[in-house]
């Protein structure tokens, strides 16, 4: 058994030269920040975790964590797969290590407040602690300014940071004010200042040579675990519980006297829960972060100032006096396109101006009266065309060149329309761009005008019905069709090739009102894929057979189906990194968000949602033009300069369940989803010989804790949890691009307990078929059989009943004998076994292994007495897998229990009376030193994978009477809780193990 | 312990609330003395109980010892001391201690205020608070245990019984062994009120027998750590001059017991109002059963909830 790939918390970060540093489990990983490139992951422990790095000035490296600590040099991580030979062994908690000042010394801080101080080979120069004051340290740090002066600072339970002298073994302060528990004190580099932060949610400020608290910093919404110093002792970064990093200037008034912290900048870097590490590089003005979620982060804390032309802000007035001409009595911006030679912008009098982002000047391009009291731009960036309408349908076009000259101008009246008040513009093709003008009458016609983009001509009008409750919100056209968004979640097709004067609707599409953009993706097996937004949140990606469709049924099928975490949706893309990206707003902020991989690519304090606002592609990236409080301001997005992350992570909290979609490869490796205690489902893939993740989607439907996630065929996988939710998902495969998973129906709940837990699923499958027979356990000691059915996707109930009042804890569906079993096993330690073979409206398929309709009733039963019940655990089965191909008539049960123990049990069948003998043939029960999670049967149900809470995996022979051990490892994922295995081609066997992160095993035995 | 929905429905939460006592925790020290009987002793006398807030097991020590004592005059040599971290509001006959265990100046003032006597049962149930970073959470809770362990070492009588609240993380094998060098027998067990979801089980460490060459020895400027230096010696130990390399240490498992019987009510249960089992008692009122606490965030939640704290800027 070998660890391929760890992916879990990551506890420290350290910038050195051009490189990062990161602990991450009992490994170091050294990434060139400015490539993103992994230079190497180098083993530094056996168990523990590396907490915290050290790197000295002539080239030495420490790592610490827990009780161990190892040194040596940097080329030593660079250059090999492990270093575990130097790890050493304390008897007390490090909480703390640092170099000495000239780089030859070692500092080890305890927990229990003692210095260990040692040479680069561990030869132990010196102990040194503070008499009486040996209670538990949270937190410390440790402040070498010379070789013969060194700081100690700890932070104890009780709200006091103890200051004392290394050499001197005394007190310098006893810093009271916080409340709580410390959790981090850093002293700055020049000596004035210690920095602290504590339970409280506060960063106190305190002055090194009197002791005395400066300043309080109040921000963070929970607990902060880190602090650093930057840019000169004159800014701290901190980061916390709350998922954000917090940039503070240290303003002290000009007399020096008083000293404020002031929050002068927030990032949301990390999710749901915990950033444990940060960094800055005050060269180039950077931070990496690290947290529970496994992702490293790089934030560019200059984001908005890196060149000095990321922004710019115009009021009315700094315009009028640019140009010298006299505005009107509240003249107004009323609307404008950016181009990659600046913008146009129209005023409520009609100016239409021209501002020069390379000479940086307002121009005036010419006035129309036609477009003063009401007027819509919109323009085609990449094609230099602004459009301009009135509500008397006038429409002026404009055509620059590259530089920003006007090359030509054109106007139209169109004629149908009783008002214009909604005009978009989309490209058709090579040569031309389409346009839609809408009136607010429900009764005229939606009017489309091919447009030749370089002479500006109309080249073909088409007109069309307006459906009912249409009111267009967005446009696409994909070959001869155009697909419009409106309110209502529906989408209008028009087709202009036909004959057609109706447009193909597909309504309802989203929860939510508003479709705010849909956009070509792909071609997937003949046919495109759109992704569709919704201003409430939705998103789908949806395949459509354009050519099979008519006014009368459009076929199309949803491919994905979720919603984004909060705030309005307004637009998304898939990027060239093949990233799905989402815009819009969260409160006051427009937000750019990587979707993929969950996480924010930008913020703007723009006001909000109602501002008049525009995102335009400009060739280079995207620039944000928006009005706010009368003032005109763009913000250019460019790529960031530095990689935003150097690894991607997975999920906030514990994975409490994984399946692998065993039935096909995919890429080098398989498709997995994790259910989580963050309460959503991934969508992942694994590469199986780098154990690289590649994360795909993050579905967001549930809204508890999950319980469970598994494939129960080829592209069919249930998910459950507390609050009464099961989801059944649909996967696609059959985009070389990505994989898409849906929402196809969702398990009608039965009571208005809102924390009822379903714990267990298992299903059985209809011949040839998607139809199934479902089983499910529930917290309150319900079991409920379903049957699902296919064509209506609808479950149906048809077994009902109660064990008895504890919880249930798993299920599954076995057959023999033509007899089909429900098992099940509570929290009492006992197994329990229904037969539920004439209580289904189906009977079993000659191999047993599938359903055969047999067109009974369908109604709801009462659960029959379970056929007999026996004891194994003395609490909790936890876990427990069924085997009923390797014996005839005999069912083998596997179960792992809260008592440290595992057991194998037989079920016969008897031939005759078909009356069941149980057995318990083999009871290990010190198979861990804890509650084991998770088995699981492989090597054609020969072995049996396990593994327990205090990180033990262990592997089991399963052919015998006994349960014979063949191997145990110590696994670095803590609260070890889910395991899946496959098994490939070349029968090796990989591993899946979940917990506080995930890791890759490969097994051969 | 806020009073969430969960905790509403939970069926040890409203026994507690009719039985009057601060916190559902109480029903896991009775679970634990229904199985082992450490407090049905008629002998018992004089206890301590470490990490005791809110004081649901002072409570359950308070009645056992006074209250259904029925020889209720016997209360001479009779005595509680129970400490916390947080203040306790008062309990009949119950001393309270607000302090770290893990000072060892707290436990300085445990043994003066027992004198020359020896306890006759000490128990824990500390918790740190938990960072999310489980082996230092792990670690702070086992070192909880040696400070009360240490106090133990200090004041129990010889053959006398120690519980404390447990972890079953990775290392808790390690701390098994430890045990092993105190008590002639060490196991673990899971109260049926306690959530089978959680890690949490409880070591009763029973008849309690020091290795006869060592002589434990409060001293303040010790760490716990040091304390039992020479007691439970599973490591070469010469190395005083070199940072020890890495050995693995001695694990043992020990003996796994459920207690609390398969009839008492399951804490991973949910409960249906009109379940018979809990209709009498499904009616008790919902106020919370223990004070309200003073949390170290307090200034920071009134910051929140008049919208001073942001997660935006
Ligand atoms: C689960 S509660 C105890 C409940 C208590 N047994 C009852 O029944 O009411 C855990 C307690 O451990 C306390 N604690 C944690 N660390 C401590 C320390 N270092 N010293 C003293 N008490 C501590 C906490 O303040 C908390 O009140």
């Amino acid at each position: 058994m070998k660890e391929i790939s760890h992916h879990g918390p990551g506890l420290c970060v350290k910038f050195y030269d051009e490189f990062v540093y990161a602990g991450y489990g009992p490994y170091i990983e050294q990434y060139n920040y400015k490539s993103g490139e992994l230079i190497n992951r180098c083993r530094v422990f056996r168990k523990n975790k590396v907490h915290g790095i050290s790197i000295s000035s002539n080239g030495y490296i420490l790592a610490y964590g827990a009780r161990s600590a190892a040194v040596c040099s940097l080329s030593d991580i660079s250059d090999n797969v492990s270093i575990l030979q130097e790890e050493r062994l304390l008897a007390e908690w490090i909480t703390c290590g640092e170099f000495s000042a000239d780089g030859n010394k070692v500092f080890l801080l305890t927990c229990y407040n003692k210095v260990i101080i040692s040479d680069i080979i561990g030869t132990i120069i010196g102990v040194k602690t503070i008499k009486g004051e040996r209670s538990i340290l949270y937190s410390g740090s440790i402040k070498p300014f010379s070789d013969e002066l060194v700081y100690i600072s700890a932070g104890t339970v009780m709200g006091g940071v103890l200051v004392w002298n290394l050499y001197e073994e005394s007190i310098v302060h006893n810093l009271k004010g916080h409340e709580g528990s410390i959790f981090y004190s850093t002293i700055s580099d020049n000596g004035k200042y210690l920095a602290s932060c504590s339970d409280d949610r506060s960063i106190r400020l305190w002055d090194l040579k009197t002791g005395a608290e400066l300043t309080i910093g109040w921000g963070h919404t929970a607990r902060i675990w880190n602090l650093k110093f930057f840019q000169d002792d004159r800014k701290i970064i901190s980061v916390s519980e709350d998922c954000t990093c917090r940039v503070w200037d240290i303003i002290v008034d000009e007399d020096g006297k008083s000293v404020l912290l002031q929050q002068s900048n927030i990032y949301e870097v990390h999710q749901i829960k915990n950033v444990w590490g940060v960094d800055v590089n005050s060269d180039h003005m950077i931070a990496v972060t690290s947290g529970n979620d496994g992702r490293l982060k790089i934030t560019d804390l200059i984001q908005t100032s890196r060149t000095g032309k990321e922004t710019g802000s115009f009021s009315i007035q700094k315009i009028q006096d640019e140009l010298d001409i006299p505005f009107e009595k509240g003249e107004i911006i009323k609307g404008f396109q950016w181009f990659s030679f600046g913008l146009i912008a129209v005023t409520s009098f009609g100016k239409i101006l021209k501002y020069g982002d390379v000479n940086k000047k307002w121009t005036l391009e010419l006035e129309d009266k036609r477009f003063s009291s009401f007027v819509i731009v919109s323009g085609i960036s990449s094609k230099n065309i602004a459009i301009f309408m009135n509500n008397k349908a006038d429409i002026l076009l404009l055509r620059f060149d590259a530089v920003g000259n006007l090359q030509l101008s054109s106007d139209y009246n169109i004629k149908g329309l009783k008002k214009s008040t909604n005009c978009l513009v989309s490209i058709f093709d090579r040569k031309s761009i389409i346009l839609l003008l809408e009136s607010p009458n429900p009764r005229d016609r939606l009017i489309f005008l091919k447009i030749d983009n370089y002479n500006l001509d109309i080249l073909q009008e088409f007109r069309f019905n307006r459906p009912d409750n249409f009111v267009t919100t967005c446009m696409e056209a994909f070959e001869d069709y155009i697909l419009l968004g409106s309110r209502f979640s529906t989408i209008g097709i028009f087709n202009l090739k036909g004959s057609d004067v109706d447009p193909y609707l597909i309504r309802k599409l989203t929860p939510g009102d508003t479709i705010t953009s849909v956009s070509f993706v792909e071609i997937e097996k003949k046919l495109p894929i759109f992704s569709v937004t919704n201003r409430d949140g939705y998103f789908n990606f949806i395949t459509i057979d354009l050519k099979r469709s008519s006014c009368k049924r459009v076929h199309f099928s949803v491919l994905h189906s979720n919603k984004v975490s909060k705030g309005f949706l307004e637009g998304a893309y898939i990027d060239d990194k093949n990233q799905y990206i989402t815009y819009g707003f969260k409160s006051s902020l427009f937000y750019m968000y990587n979707e993929t991989n969950c996480y924010e690519i930008m913020s703007e304090p723009c006001g909000g949602a109602h501002r008049q606002w525009n995102l335009f592609p400009d060739g280079r990236g995207f620039v944000l033009v928006y009005i706010k409080a009368s003032d005109l301001h763009y913000r250019k997005i460019r790529e960031p300069r530095f990689p935003a992350v150097l690894k991607n992570g997975l999920h906030g909290r514990e994975i409490r369940d994984i399946s692998i979609l065993k039935s096909q490869p995919y890429k080098n490796g398989y498709l997995f989803c994790t259910a989580s205690e963050d309460t959503t489902v991934r969508l992942s893939h694994f590469d199986q010989d780098t154990g690289d993740i590649t994360n795909y989607w993050l579905q967001r439907k549930h809204v508890s804790g999950l319980q469970r996630c598994k494939f129960i065929n080829h592209h069919l996988m249930i998910s459950c949890s507390a609050r009464e939710e099961l989801f059944l998902w649909d996967i696609d495969q059959d985009s070389s691009s990505r994989p898409y998973i849906s929402t196809r129906a969702t398990l009608p709940t039965s009571s208005d307990i809102p924390d009822l837990r379903i714990m267990d699923f298992d299903v059985k499958f209809l011949l040839n078929s998607d139809s199934f027979l479902l089983a499910t356990v529930y917290s309150d000691s319900v079991i409920k059989v379903w049957s699902f059915d296919e064509a209506t996707n609808k479950f149906a109930l048809l077994i009902e009943g109660r064990y008895e009042t504890c919880c249930l804890l798993n299920v599954k569906l076995e057959s023999v004998a033509k007899q089909l079993y429900l098992i099940t096993t509570p929290t009492d330690g006992h197994v329990v076994v229904y037969n539920i073979t004439d209580y289904i409206p189906y009977e079993l398929a000659d191999n047993f292994q599938f359903l055969l309709e047999n067109f009974n009733e369908c109604k709801t039963l009462p659960l029959p007495n379970y056929i007999t019940k026996f004891l194994v655990h003395q609490s909790g089965i936890k876990t427990f897998c069924t085997d009923s191909e390797s014996l005839p008539r005999t069912i083998k049960i596997f179960t792992g229990g809260d008592d440290n123990a595992i057991a194998m049990n037989i079920l016969k069948v008897d031939a005759d009376s078909l009356g069941i003998i149980s057995s318990s043939s083999s009871f290990i029960e010190d198979a861990a030193s804890s509650t084991i999670t998770s088995i699981s049967l492989f090597d054609k149900n020969r072995k049996l994978m396990m593994t327990s809470v205090d990180q033990l995996v262990k592997v089991w022979d399963v052919t015998g009477d006994d349960l014979v051990p063949i191997d145990k490892r110590y696994t670095t994922i803590a609260d070890t809780g889910s395991l899946d295995v496959v098994t490939l081609e070349d029968s090796s066997t990989l591993s899946l193990i979940g917990g506080v992160g995930i890791s890759l095993w490969k097994l051969a035995f | 312990m806020g009073k969430s929905s969960k905790d509403k429905r939970d069926l040890y939460y409203r026994k507690a609330k009719e039985q009057g006592y601060r916190a559902r925790s109480a029903f896991k020290l009775l679970q634990l003395n229904e199985q082992f009987h450490f407090l049905d002793d008629p002998n018992l006398k004089r206890v301590v109980d470490l990490c005791a807030a809110p004081g649901s097991w002072s409570q359950v020590l308070s009645r056992k010892l006074f209250t259904e004592d029925p020889d209720k005059e016997n209360t001479k040599d009779k005595k509680i001391i129970a400490v916390d971290l947080q203040p306790m509001s008062p309990i009949d006959n119950v001393i309270t201690l607000q302090a770290d265990i893990t000072h060892p100046k707290t436990l300085a003032k445990i043994l003066e205020l027992f004198g020359n006597e020896k306890a006759d049962f000490v128990c824990s149930d500390g918790a740190p608070d938990v960072t999310g970073l489980h082996d230092l959470d792990e670690y702070v809770q086992q070192q909880l245990i040696m400070s009360a362990l240490q106090l133990t070492t200090c004041i129990l009588k010889t053959g006398g019984t120690f519980i404390a609240k447990i972890f079953r993380g990775r290392d808790i094998d390690l701390l098994y062994s430890q045990l092993g060098f105190l008590f002639k027998r060490v196991i673990c067990a899971k109260p049926r009120s306690s959530r089978g979801t959680s890690l949490e089980a409880f070591i009763v460490c029973m008849d309690y027998s020091p290795p006869k060459n060592w002589f434990p020895e409060l001293d303040v400027n010790k760490s716990v750590t040091e304390f039992f230096e020479g007691c439970m010696v599973t490591k070469d130990e010469s190395s005083n001059d070199i940072l020890p390399a890495w050995v693995e240490e001695d694990r043992v498992i020990a003996e796994f017991m459920s207690c609390g019987g398969l009839d008492s009510y399951d804490s991973d249960a949910t409960y249906h109002i009109d379940d018979d089992l809990s209709s009498n008692i499904a009616k008790i009122s919902l106020d919370p059963v223990q004070m309200p606490t003073n949390p170290p965030y307090k200034k920071a939640l009134e910051l929140k909830r008049s919208g001073k704290l942001t997660r935006a800027i």
